[in-house]
């Protein structure tokens, strides 16, 4: 957003450039005098680097896909004529010199090249989509060093929406985001999928197996909830208690379970046991893994004598 | 805002290392003779330098490497280079490697290579070490990773008699020696190996592997087998517990395959995906030193042998077939289509089990029905999704999805002794489910500035278990559906302000059949079986929350103000209520937040951020007990209000954070970035026992109702940065970390020495990992 309105700033502060030529891009030389055009006014001066597009995927003009300024910005002739008229399609979400495009354009300006893309089959009708979020609220398209597309500064560009993922990712137990191990596009695809939530798979199980592979089983003796969806107990982003659990054990474990064994039976100051004023001996129903002291394969198990999830 | 810009520019650090760099690198400054040209051309950049870090500590180096006190390398590369950088050359080729984190046990290298648009070649390694505790102790002999733990020749039994200990509260001085702190993590190394090949403009290849490599072990409860014979008349004591270590001796390969074609209105790309896991072991063994009371047995031949199973290997083989079709620009077809077949057939672990008298203890005395599962699991998937914006200022949408996991394992019965010595009898009830999602929404725009979202989504899910031993039902809800209906409105009221409300309801419908059973061994077979039983073995009108009839109502709305070119200000806030339609199980719950965020920037490099984030969470639950005059637990047993107890679950988080920039000190020289953060979490149960013995569960010596002690973890980091541009080509950076955690968790209460355990629960000493870490690191980056 702030490359956006920089970038904004910046054409509306440069002398506007001669008449655009409208040749087609070709050979990597007419594609740079395509774009000197432009760059003879937008050049090393702008306060964002705008010439650092020139690192990227979209500046090596050599590759015959590569745009030139006018094939995302539009010939932008008025523009050209006079730098108080706004070039064709602005990129940003807030406000600059000029108004920003409205998102369909600019998204349109790079969905004419993106859109037949396995990664973008599912951007129509998505959630960013329909929020009317632009490429440009997460992709810095002249900067050298596209934040969203490196794993360790990506999840500072989602948060910038997802807050309260944000503080999530600092609970106790959580994937190791913040330590830049593991990016929110490892699990969520932003410009759309088949799965829920934007997950990059079909489904959450088949998401989490990808770096879980050893709950995939099938077991001998299944968990049913584990079969359909590990958030029934699990929160991905971050929790209080480790693992990523919504709950603890036993209370976790009553949510599903009341009548066999001590799943029925209620517990309170007890799970803390001595040191929590109980002068009777804590049982091991209640205290630690409680339930999971014995039924710890709570993932399934394929141990033949393991119906109970024992073993 | 401005008064803090004045602050930063004189603190004490920035003029300390202001001053301190001066003096030490007096390096000419450079520069280029073309901007420009430098601008278009990539900075390599080497980093080198050391770190100090103050205090041992698992859970600070939890994932960034930093466990151990000392000095650690800091290291990092950024290297590019190819033709493809020259815009005097006509070539698309361009190549680069990198690396960071070298120092420690989170790095990560990679290289690739490609002539863009026309092929690509890259390699990767990442390594993350998980530590897991560096207080976790236990008197089993054997390395983390190993599958196969013995306690030595002189730990003894406990078993109460001859003087040994009663129990695990009151180990011998000798049993406490043997005692040892092995330190927990588990470790990933990933490497992969990607390349792509573009055919034409419209087709091209693609084919990615990664290999992942794990090692190490995890914590694990395990409950001991009772029955088992011992010299001297004793036995083994049953669900005696061990927390031993569980190894992740894993691999898992990853290929994914593609062949994409785009045309001038279509796109399809079909590929193949692959994952085969494999776990070094099939079992895990260990000894266990609890006995039964009854005798004086002794020494190493008094331990009982223990096993359980481990991951089992397993893989996935699966089909990919997606794309588009553009009817017109304005008419947009997408979809996909998966199969996938994922297989599991290791051995099983062994049942019958060596022991220190010299026969085994069979856990299956009448054989069991096959050596492997055979396991095989299909999974189906299919999408399409329709959009349509040909009427001006309106987008309707309409899609398609469906998903189903359908097991083909066998059903079997297994008999086998329970931790308890009884017979048991098992029968396995492989899962199947089918989930369907019908999906409509119309985004209508009401004026230039004004937009609504009106959505509906239907949802219908079939449980089901295939050729179950008995024809029993295995499921609690067979079916359910889901209506959602949801309207968002959007607007932008001038320039600067972005304002959204939305408002969604879902109604899911349940059906429950309370003669189901689940694998907890509940059948009408022949046998010794335990909680038989409707409904499972749960109290009749019990039903587990995710089967359950429920309403949902979610309301989330936000406010963006751009105030002025400088300063932003963000609040949004949401709320969700859960009410569940269940006589026992989870009656509602409800879960809130608040963000408010403020950004001023006041330079161009110089920035002040601040942000608060509150969440609430809550869960009650109402649930049924046996006691207080009702009879014993009987499969039939309705549930009397004298025994309905219940419990509440109360999360609350705060999260503040403070992030500076300030830049163009020293005439440009200088950077100093703040990042400050503070998160204080707890989560809160208490439980109320409304019937006759509510005063005797708050007694101490029951406890059973009244308030937990919550558990609350605060942590507060601090990450002071500076930067010095030493010459044009070097800088140095100068960094303090300060972090510091306080925990207060009643988990750890039951695992510690003298007298805290449960009787029959073996101690490990698990203790908060509180800690308080300063870390001061010095780097120099070298630019070129």
């Amino acid at each position: 957003m702030l490359c956006g309105l920089l970038i904004g700033s910046a054409y509306a502060e440069n002398t506007p450039a001669p008449a655009a030529k409208s040749a087609p891009v070709g050979k990597a030389s007419d594609a740079l005098d395509k774009d000197s055009e432009c760059t003879r006014c937008h050049d090393e001066n702008e306060k964002k680097p705008i010439l650092a597009i020139y690192q990227t995927p979209h500046g090596n003009k050599a590759d015959s896909r590569t745009p030139s300024c006018q094939s995302c910005h539009g010939d932008s002739a008025k523009h050209i004529s006079s730098k108080t008229n706004a070039p064709d399609v602005l990129f940003g979400t807030k406000k600059g010199a000029f108004p920003m495009s409205e998102v369909k354009d600019q998204n349109k300006s790079c969905l004419t090249c993106h859109e037949k893309d396995p990664k973008r089959t599912h951007w129509q009708g998505s959630a960013h989509q329909a929020a009317d979020v632009a490429c440009s609220s997460c992709h810095e398209t002249h900067a050298a060093h596209d934040k969203v597309r490196d794993k360790k500064t990506q999840p500072d560009v989602c948060f910038t929406c997802h807050k309260d993922q944000r503080a999530q990712v600092k609970k106790f137990s959580h994937h190791p985001i913040g330590e830049g191990k593991v990016a929110c596009s490892d699990c969520h695809n932003p410009h759309g999928s088949a799965g829920s939530k934007l997950l990059v798979k079909n489904t959450v199980t088949e998401t989490c197996y990808t770096c879980h592979a050893e709950k995939r089983g099938p077991f001998l003796w299944e968990h049913q909830p584990v079969t359909e969806d590990c958030t029934n107990c699990h929160t991905p982003h971050g929790s209080n208690i480790t693992p990523l659990l919504k709950s603890r054990a036993p209370f976790l474990c009553q949510e599903c379970h009341d009548g066999s064994h001590q799943s029925g039976t209620p517990v309170a100051g007890n799970a803390a046991g001595t040191q929590g004023g109980l002068t009777t001996v804590p049982s091991e129903n209640f205290t630690g893994r409680a339930c999971m002291n014995c039924h710890s394969l709570v993932h399934g198990s394929n141990h033949p004598a393991g119906a109970l999830l024992h073993r | 805002m401005k008064t803090h810009n004045e602050e930063m520019k004189v603190n004490i650090l920035s003029l300390a290392v202001r001053y301190a760099l001066l003096a030490t690198f007096a390096l000419p400054l450079g520069a280029y003779a073309d901007e420009a040209d430098a601008l278009k051309h990539p900075v390599n950049t080497v980093d080198f330098g050391a770190l100090y870090s103050s205090q041992s500590s698992a859970k600070f180096g939890e994932y960034n490497g930093l466990k151990d006190e000392g000095f650690y390398g800091i290291g990092a590369f950024d290297v590019r280079g190819g033709d493809g950088y020259d815009q005097d050359k006509n070539s698309a080729l361009r190549w680069k490697l990198n690396g960071t984190d070298l120092g420690t046990t989170s790095r990560n290298l990679g290289a690739s290579i490609t002539d863009q648009g026309k092929w690509k070649v890259n390699l990767g390694y990442d390594e993350l070490q998980h530590n897991i505790t560096d207080t976790f102790q236990t008197p089993l002999q054997g390395d983390p990773g190993a599958n196969n733990f013995t306690l030595p020749a002189n730990f003894g039994s406990v078993n109460g008699a001859g003087g040994l200990p009663v129990n695990t509260r009151t180990l011998t001085n000798t049993q406490l020696n043997a005692f040892h702190i092995e330190k927990e993590q588990t470790t990933r190394r990933n490497s992969s190996l990607g390349t792509s090949y573009s055919f034409t403009e419209q087709l091209s290849a693609q084919i990615d592997y990664n290999h992942l490599e794990q090692s190490g072990a995890k914590l694990i409860g395990t409950g001991a087998q009772g029955g088992i014979n011992l010299l001297g008349g004793s036995s083994g004591r049953a669900e005696g517990n061990n927390i031993i270590m569980n190894p992740t001796n894993y691999s898992t390969d990853n290929i994914t395959a593609a062949l994409s074609w785009k045309g001038e209105k279509a796109h399809l790309t079909g590929g193949y995906y692959g994952s085969i896991f494999h776990d070094d072991y099939n079992s895990l063994s260990w000894q266990n030193s609890l006995a039964s009371a009854n005798s004086g047995c002794r020494g190493a031949n008094c331990y009982t042998n223990e096993t359980m199973s481990t991951a089992p290997s397993n893989s996935l083989h699966q089909a990919n077939l997606t794309g588009g079709y553009d009817f017109t620009p304005t008419t947009k077809l997408a979809g996909g289509f998966s199969y996938g077949y994922n297989t599991q057939n290791d051995n099983y672990a062994p049942t019958s089990i060596p022991q220190a008298n010299g026969t085994s203890y069979n856990m299956a005395p009448n054989g069991l029905p096959a050596s492997s599962l055979n396991g095989a699991v299909e999974t189906t998937h299919g999408d399409l999704k329709l959009t349509n914006q040909s009427i001006k200022d309106l987008t309707l949408t309409a899609g398609f999805k469906y998903n189903e996991r359908n097991n083909h394992t066998d059903s079997d019965r297994y008999n086998y002794n329970h931790l308890g010595n009884g017979l048991y009898t098992g029968v396995n009830t492989p899962y199947s489910n089918r989930k369907t999602q019908w999906e409509a929404a119309a985004d209508y725009r009401l004026t230039k500035s004004q937009k609504v979202r009106l959505s509906y989504e239907r949802e219908d899910i079939k449980r089901w278990c295939d050729g179950v031993v008995g024809g029993a039902q295995c499921v609690a809800s067979p079916t359910s559906d889901e209506d959602k209906v949801g309207l968002t409105y959007r607007l932008k009221a001038f320039d600067d302000v972005n304002f959204n409300a939305g408002y969604s309801f879902a109604k899911r419908n349940a059906n429950f059949d309370h003669n189901f059973q689940a694998n907890t061994g509940n059948y009408a077979l022949p046998g010794a079986v335990l909680h038989g039983g409707l409904n499972a073995g749960d109290y009749l009108g019990y039903v587990a929350y995710p089967y359950a009839t429920r309403a949902q109502n979610l309301v989330k709305s936000g406010v963006n103000w751009q105030l002025t070119r400088q300063v932003d200000l963000g609040v949004n806030g949401n709320y969700k209520y859960d009410d569940y339609n269940a006589t026992l199980g989870v009656q509602n719950g409800h879960s809130a937040g608040v963000n408010v965020d403020v950004a001023y920037n006041y330079e161009e490099n110089s920035s002040v951020s601040a942000y608060w984030s509150w969440q609430n969470g809550q869960r009650n639950l109402r649930s049924g007990t046996t006691g207080n005059g009702t009879a014993a637990f009987t499969p039939t047993q309705t549930v009397a209000p004298r025994n309905i107890w219940t419990n509440r679950l109360e999360d609350n988080s705060n999260t503040v954070g403070l992030l500076t920039k300030n830049g163009g000190l020293l005439g440009g020289k200088l950077e100093v970035i703040g990042d400050f953060s503070y998160a204080l979490d707890s989560s809160a149960y208490s439980t109320q026992i409304p019937y006759g013995t509510a005063t005797a569960c708050g007694s101490s010596a029951s406890l059973t109702c009244g308030s937990l002690s919550p558990i609350k973890n605060e942590l507060i980091s601090l990450k002071l940065t500076g930067n010095y541009k030493v010459h044009k080509n070097g800088k140095l950076a100068l960094a303090y970390i300060y972090q510091k955690l306080n925990s207060n968790d009643y988990f750890y209460n039951g695992q510690q020495f003298g007298g805290y355990t449960p009787n029959r629960v073996m101690p490990t000493g698990l203790r908060e990992q509180d800690y308080t870490v300063n870390v001061v690191a010095l780097s120099y980056s070298l630019a070129f």
